[in-house]
């Protein structure tokens, strides 16, 4: 299979040429989501889930580094902006900002916990905190809500230059997690083709072997999970502020698999673009499959397996592979490679 | 210390039946190197066989159903007994199956499979058998109370932990005095090498993933009584199953068995003080053993590794 390294991502037309159709489409999207027999809430939270998947896959595509918990730092980062907004102030910069760095602080530690396991080790690790967060979330129940979670968490004024806009409507809170969302792929793109995010290509690639070049391979990898983290975070607050609530659920071991799935149907391991377009077929089979059939999750997760078991490139990969063959007829054939991750 | 009897043994029982659902999950870690996350799903899927069985379900109203009906409930559940696991095999072979495109690619390629696989498994019983919670008829001579030194205790818990002993004990002796056991574990021990000696490999792997795959499903029907059958009861037991063969030490049959009564004793003894926490002394458990000895208390350097 080919690899995340394969796909040249430098070149001018790739970079850029998604980004304006991911801008222009988002910018767009309540004039053409109703259009099409959609509803506006649901690009909030393709919007949310973006956010978390690019994140994510900082981690799990870039890195190599499989957390099977991170539904944990979305639930963090949505109880820590509810709990903002219940107990300090009603501040969207505020609650945004306690989410990030909630999150940011319990993968610190985790993060620290974690980061000298390797391979299925780290994984179950990060099942396992996952799990913690997941279960203490639900028994706290002074702090969190116990099962029904925070209540009635309002969606505050975003304040800018002096002046004040409501987001009640979901409109306008599609456009603000839209402004996150960009601002996200703008960032996350620049620390991927950044020194940094070679290191963590290095280490997915070969741990043992930039350790003996000379990195501290797992400075790396606390890092990369805390931003992966603090990414998660985010989504969590415009995830508890789109929902107005915030409740154990998104902690469980359900979701932080889901996310899993989503990044690497669309391809994240392969792909910078992997997880947007995995978070897009997601949602597509949610409401589209789900409108045909009760049972759409047996079919979503049958696809799962088949995409494992054939096409562990996913989506992007895919839709690479079938560019090459068209277009570049004379090029080599892309070396398919065995990875170990 | 005597107030804490109870929990101890309420734990020991626990630790007991951790152990069965946890020794088919480290048999196919073992041999195969796969965290079979439907583990769990084969364990509620054993179960769910075996509740269809006890009602008569697939019959309907054929003379071979009726006359099934008539029989006593006792051989009916001895009958589930074998059957269910042996329905469970099957659907851990159909697995295998699935899984051959991942072998020689990261172990995370067959944790992903199995994690759809569990997802599909929970529709399918969500489909076939209803989202509610049901229940799992047990024989009158192995249900009610028991008076011990002074304490109301249940019959079917005795029965379920002294079944464990007996599968615990059956699968050593298999392990340790067949020929097929030493051919599973020197599977586990050098795949090629069993290969190089002429045996068909890939047919062990097969039999070894039914095999666990029955173990789940009898620690199902045996398990089921006392936790409740839910479609998701899968996840619920595939955590603790893992988190006893990670401290336990991966593929260690001895390991997986310590680690499981280790857990079950640290829930007894949290449930004691703290109900609510118990299940997270588990977690804590794991997360000490771990951060000591990364490999668990057995553990050997494994493919998994990497």
């Amino acid at each position: 299979m080919i690899s995340l390294s394969d796909i040249p991502v430098r070149s001018r037309f790739q970079v850029y040429a998604p980004m304006a159709v991911m801008a222009a489409a988002l910018s767009t999207a309540p004039w053409w989501l109703p259009a099409i027999g959609l509803y506006q809430y649901l690009g909030i939270e393709i919007a949310i889930w973006m956010i978390f998947a690019l994140g994510f896959n900082l981690l799990f595509g870039y890195a190599g580094l499989h957390s099977f918990g991170h539904g944990a730092y979305l639930g963090i980062g949505a109880y820590a902006f509810g709990l903002f907004q219940q107990n300090v102030a009603v501040s969207l910069w505020g609650g945004l900002a306690a989410g990030i760095l909630a999150a940011g602080l319990a993968g610190a530690i985790v993060g620290a916990f974690i980061s000298h396991r390797r391979g299925i080790y780290y994984a179950l690790l990060t099942i396992a905190f996952g799990q913690v967060f997941w279960f203490t979330s639900m028994k706290l129940y002074g702090v969190t809500g116990g099962e029904d979670g925070l209540l009635g968490i309002p969606r505050p004024p975003l304040t800018l230059f002096g002046l004040e806009y409501a987001l009640r409507s979901n409109v306008a809170l599609f456009y603000l997690a839209a402004f996150f969302l960009l601002a996200t792929v703008l960032l996350m793109w620049r620390l991927v083709n950044s020194p940094f995010g070679r290191v963590l290509q290095a280490i997915r690639q070969n741990e043992t072997r930039a350790r003996f070049a000379g990195y501290e391979v797992w400075r790396f990898k606390w890092a990369a999970f805390v931003i992966s983290a603090m990414f998660a975070g985010l989504a969590g607050g415009l995830f508890a502020m789109a929902q107005q609530s915030a409740y154990p659920d998104v902690m469980s071991l359900h979701q932080s698999g889901l996310i899993v799935m989503m990044v690497l149907v669309g391809g994240g391991l392969v792909s910078f673009w992997g997880p947007v377009l995995g978070v897009i077929l997601y949602f597509v089979a949610r409401d589209v499959l789900g409108g045909l059939t009760e049972t759409w999750l047996l079919w979503y997760g049958m696809m799962f397996m088949a995409m494992v078991m054939l096409r562990p490139e996913g989506l992007a990969g895919m839709i690479h592979l079938g560019w090459k063959r068209l277009g570049g007829a004379s090029e080599k054939p892309v070396i398919l490679l065995a990875e170990k991750a | 210390m005597l107030d804490l009897l109870p929990h101890i043994l309420n734990g020991l029982t626990l630790g007991l039946l951790f152990a069965l659902i946890a020794l088919g999950f480290t048999l196919i870690v073992g041999v195969m190197e796969v965290i079979n996350l439907a583990h769990g799903s084969l364990f509620a899927l054993g179960a769910y066989f075996a509740l269809s069985l006890l009602g008569g379900m697939w019959f309907g109203d054929t003379a071979f159903g009726a006359w099934w009906l008539r029989l006593s409930i006792e051989t009916r559940y001895v009958a589930a007994l074998f059957v269910g696991p042996a329905l469970a095999a099957i659907a851990g072979m159909a697995l295998e199956l699935c899984l051959r495109p991942t072998y020689g690619k990261a172990p995370l390629y067959g944790l992903l499979l199995t994690f759809g696989a569990a997802l599909v498994i929970e529709e399918i019983i969500r489909l076939g058998w209803g989202t509610g919670e049901q229940n799992l008829m047990v024989p009158a001579s192995i249900n009610g109370p028991v008076l011990v030194a002074g304490f109301i205790y249940s019959k079917y818990k005795f029965f379920a932990a002294g079944f464990s002993i007996v599968a615990i004990f059956a699968v050593w002796l298999f392990l340790e005095k067949t020929p097929y056991g030493a051919i599973i574990k020197a599977g586990a021990h050098d795949s090629e090498m069993v290969r190089a000696l002429g045996y068909d490999l890939s047919k062990l792997r097969l039999m070894v993933f039914g095999f666990g795959a029955a173990l789940a499903g009898l620690a199902g029907i045996i398990m089921v009584p006392i936790w409740g059958l839910r479609p998701h009861v899968g996840i619920d037991v595939v955590i603790p199953a893992f988190l006893i063969i990670v401290i336990g030490g991966i593929g260690s049959f001895w390991g997986a068995l310590v680690a499981a009564i280790m857990v079950g004793l640290a829930v007894g003894i949290t449930g004691a003080y703290a109900g609510a926490w118990a299940t997270m002394s588990m977690y804590i458990l794991l997360i000490i053993v771990v951060g000591f000895r990364s490999r668990g208390l057995f553990g050997r350097k494994s493919a998994l590794e990497n």
